[in-house]
């Protein structure tokens, strides 16, 4: 761990910035970071990168069924998942956090299965794509409604904070999903109980057509923060280093008893909501191809090769590292074949009900429950 | 007449009734410049402006819970939620404000709106964007819930529903939003009554009662049969609260068998009570016990979409149990 070095003030107007577009140091303290630390955020962000193309891929093939591509926000991701401890703090991220979840350790086939829902999935085939989950890593399972996840993230650090180990929880979540009751209650419990957790909002400015000022009439996220008597964060998105310190300060501050934060990063979605969506009907490409200028993993690797940290043979062999990967794990989770037929009746209860039996063995009667499931 | 899809209907009808009545007014999350996630308020943005089709924050209980009151002072809101697998967060507003406001009032005060649930599976969306949540609402008394599927029966009963005195949960088959064009009529007073079933095909040896999204399956189910030599009478309910008992009880009194298909899951479901109110009212002219085919005790699957459907199979089988019975 790197030590308490540098304090960020909550609520500050300009969002933290430690790099800038032109790969620049900016930060008001000197650089401390360990260089394979930062190297190792900057292959996370490519190998986000390179997962969202090859699931935009594959769904034009039909080999997935739905993407709720990423690019964008993988600053944002990779800079706060260095900031916990994975497999001891708790994580319930949202739909679009694919780069969260690998960046915490998921492994990628694991990642690539639930795309596929092959038999290669430990969730059994049940969610749809883009609903990533690992009890080993502590990653709470995605729910498909929007904040519906932010009060069990409080009741997790309420627990958290009775087990008394300083362990934290980070949850994250659009614009958007601040404007539901849930989100409200969740803040405002986390707030009453000081609970060790941290409220991270991806802040893309838009909740699929709906842009942020149609959405709330307070001038961003982390405001709201004041109401729920807690700091409230504004952090560049596209700035990974910038992402991971003011995380790192809120995940702290969490361990040492003092409450919740929320931080908001300002970022963008590249593409359309998912695959099913139609961008040019709501924004202007202009402002698409403004926010693309500013790339997150653009960024980084000006800043390393600006130390001296990375260069073009760097670049080509991770380029053909993570391919590889890519292409082993596609092949592994393709070759575990579909789910049957009869797992559409397990993890119901703990035991099936004596209704659920029977409506079982009914179908089985007709169908064969070993069949390749569709 | 133009031949039309049922997303298309929808926006139609909420066209027309926008011109007809200016207290009519559009509300969810997309439904402006979006035009819906489905295209189901397409173009209305654009023609009606944004103090009537209004983008709302992402808040189920808001966009309920302020049809609610936009109604009691006086205005018809067509509320759209975006997935009907979306509704908890605003359940409460459905069924704590608007499903008893009539009654706690005494008939003061009164919420006329319309709440759209696009609904139903086999569109590979796992157990939260396939769900058919109907037997909630029609175990709450003060709502009346409607589940047409057909553009025809979308055009009349969206109409209703508009111009009715009470809350109308308007559930959408999504899984036919495209997949069936019909000839609409132009007439802007094409009403379909709520509460008023419809016979899709005449037969003698089995009744299929089905509603929404499983009609398509129920009717091609009825085809198959027809190949057999086996003619099934098809009743499509098109409302279940209130539904008609009375067409169902006289039909399925003439033919003495019948079979009950809906994709929801089965314990507790409409059709139990269908079945249960036709065992009641009509045991002594049937041939064999009302058999249902639904959906299973389960969250709706991811990889199992199509497999959870009440499909044709399922439905030849059962009513292979009823005429062997
Ligand atoms: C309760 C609920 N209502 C509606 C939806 C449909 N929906 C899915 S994503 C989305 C927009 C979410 O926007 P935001 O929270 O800003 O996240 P982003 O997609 O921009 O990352 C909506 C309305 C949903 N999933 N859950």
């Amino acid at each position: 761990m790197i030590g308490k070095t540098q304090r960020f003030e909550p609520f500050a107007e300009a969002p933290v910035r430690v790099i800038d577009e032109a790969g620049q140091w900016i930060a008001p303290f000197a650089y401390n970071l360990d260089d394979d630390f930062v190297r190792g955020m900057y292959r996370d962000l490519v190998r986000a990168r390179r997962l969202d193309e090859r699931l935009s891929t594959l769904q034009r093939q039909g080999k997935v069924s739905f993407v709720a591509s990423a690019a964008g926000h993988e600053g944002a991701q990779v800079g706060m998942a260095r900031a916990i401890e994975p497999g001891r703090d708790w994580l319930y991220p949202y739909y679009r956090d694919l780069p969260l979840a690998l960046a915490v350790g998921w492994p990628l086939a694991e990642a690539i299965a639930q795309q596929m829902a092959t038999r290669a999935d430990p969730a059994r085939g049940r969610q749809m794509p883009a609903h990533p989950g690992s009890a080993a890593l502590n990653l709470f399972t995605v729910a498909s409604p929007i904040a519906s996840h932010v009060p069990p993230a409080v009741g997790t650090a309420i627990a958290q904070k009775l087990a008394g180990q300083g362990d934290v929880t980070l949850c994250t979540f659009g614009d958007g999903a601040t404007s539901e009751g849930d989100w409200h209650a969740a803040l405002n419990l986390a707030g009453a109980q000081g609970a060790p957790v941290v409220f991270f909002c991806e802040n893309n400015g838009y909740a699929i057509s709906v842009a942020f000022r149609h959405q709330s009439g307070s001038v961003d996220v982390a405001t709201k923060a004041h109401a729920y008597g807690m700091p409230g964060y504004r952090v560049d998105g596209m700035d990974a280093l910038a992402c991971y310190f003011v995380t790192r300060q809120a995940v702290e501050a969490a361990r040492d008893g003092l409450g919740p934060s929320l931080v908001e990063a300002f970022v963008y979605r590249y593409g359309a909501h998912s695959n099913a969506d139609d961008d040019a009907r709501y924004r202007p490409a202009d402002e698409v191809a403004a926010w693309r200028r500013r790339d997150p993993i653009g960024r980084m690797r000006r800043f390393l090769e600006g130390r001296g940290l990375w260069d073009d043979a760097a670049e080509a062999a991770l380029a053909a590292e993570l391919k590889a990967e890519l292409d082993a794990a596609v092949r592994a989770v393709e070759a575990a074949g579909p789910v049957p037929l009869g797992w559409m009746f397990d993890d119901v209860l703990a035991s099936p009900s004596l209704q659920l039996r029977k409506q079982r063995a009914a179908l089985a009667a007709q169908r064969d429950l070993e069949e390749p499931a569709r | 007449m133009a031949v039309q899809t049922i997303v298309q209907t929808v926006a139609r009808t909420l066209a027309e009734e926008m011109a007809r009545d200016e207290r009519v007014v559009v509300l969810g999350e997309d439904v402006g410049k979006r035009g819906g996630v489905f295209l189901a308020t397409e173009g209305l943005f654009d023609r009606f402006g944004p103090d009537r089709v209004i983008d709302t924050p992402l808040a189920e209980a808001a966009i309920i819970g302020a049809a609610v009151g936009m109604a009691v002072h006086g205005l018809r809101p067509v509320a759209e939620i975006q997935f009907a697998d979306y509704v908890f967060p605003g359940f409460d507003q459905l069924v704590s404000q608007a499903a008893k406001l009539r009654y706690r009032s005494g008939g003061a005060f009164t919420a006329p709106m319309v709440v759209r649930l696009p609904a139903g599976g086999g569109v590979a969306g796992g157990h939260h964007h396939s769900q058919n949540p109907e037997a909630h609402f029609v175990h709450t008394p003060g709502l009346q819930v409607v589940y047409p599927s057909t553009p025809n029966d979308v055009k009349g009963l969206l109409k209703s529903a508009v111009r009715g005195d009470d809350p109308v949960v308007f559930m959408e088959p999504k899984r036919l939003y495209r997949a069936i064009k019909e000839e609409v009529p132009d007439d802007p007073d094409h009403l379909v009554p709520i509460g008023q079933a419809v016979v899709r095909r005449a037969g003698d040896d089995v009744v299929l009662v089905s509603y929404g999204a499983s009609m398509s399956e129920t009717l091609r189910a009825a085809d198959a049969l027809a190949e057999q030599g086996i003619s099934a009478e098809v009743i499509d309910l098109r409302s279940l609260l209130p539904w008609d008992e009375d067409l169902v009880l006289e039909r399925v009194a003439r033919v003495g068998r019948v079979v009950v298909v809906s994709e929801a899951p089965r314990t507790g479901s409409f059709a139990s009570e269908v079945a249960a109110t036709i065992a009641e009212e009509a045991l002594d002219l049937l041939e064999a016990p009302p058999v249902r085919v639904t959906g299973f005790d389960t969250p709706y699957p991811y990889a199992q979409d199509r497999a959870y459907l009440p499909g044709p199979d399922r439905i030849l089988h059962a009513v292979q149990r009823v005429l062997d019975y």
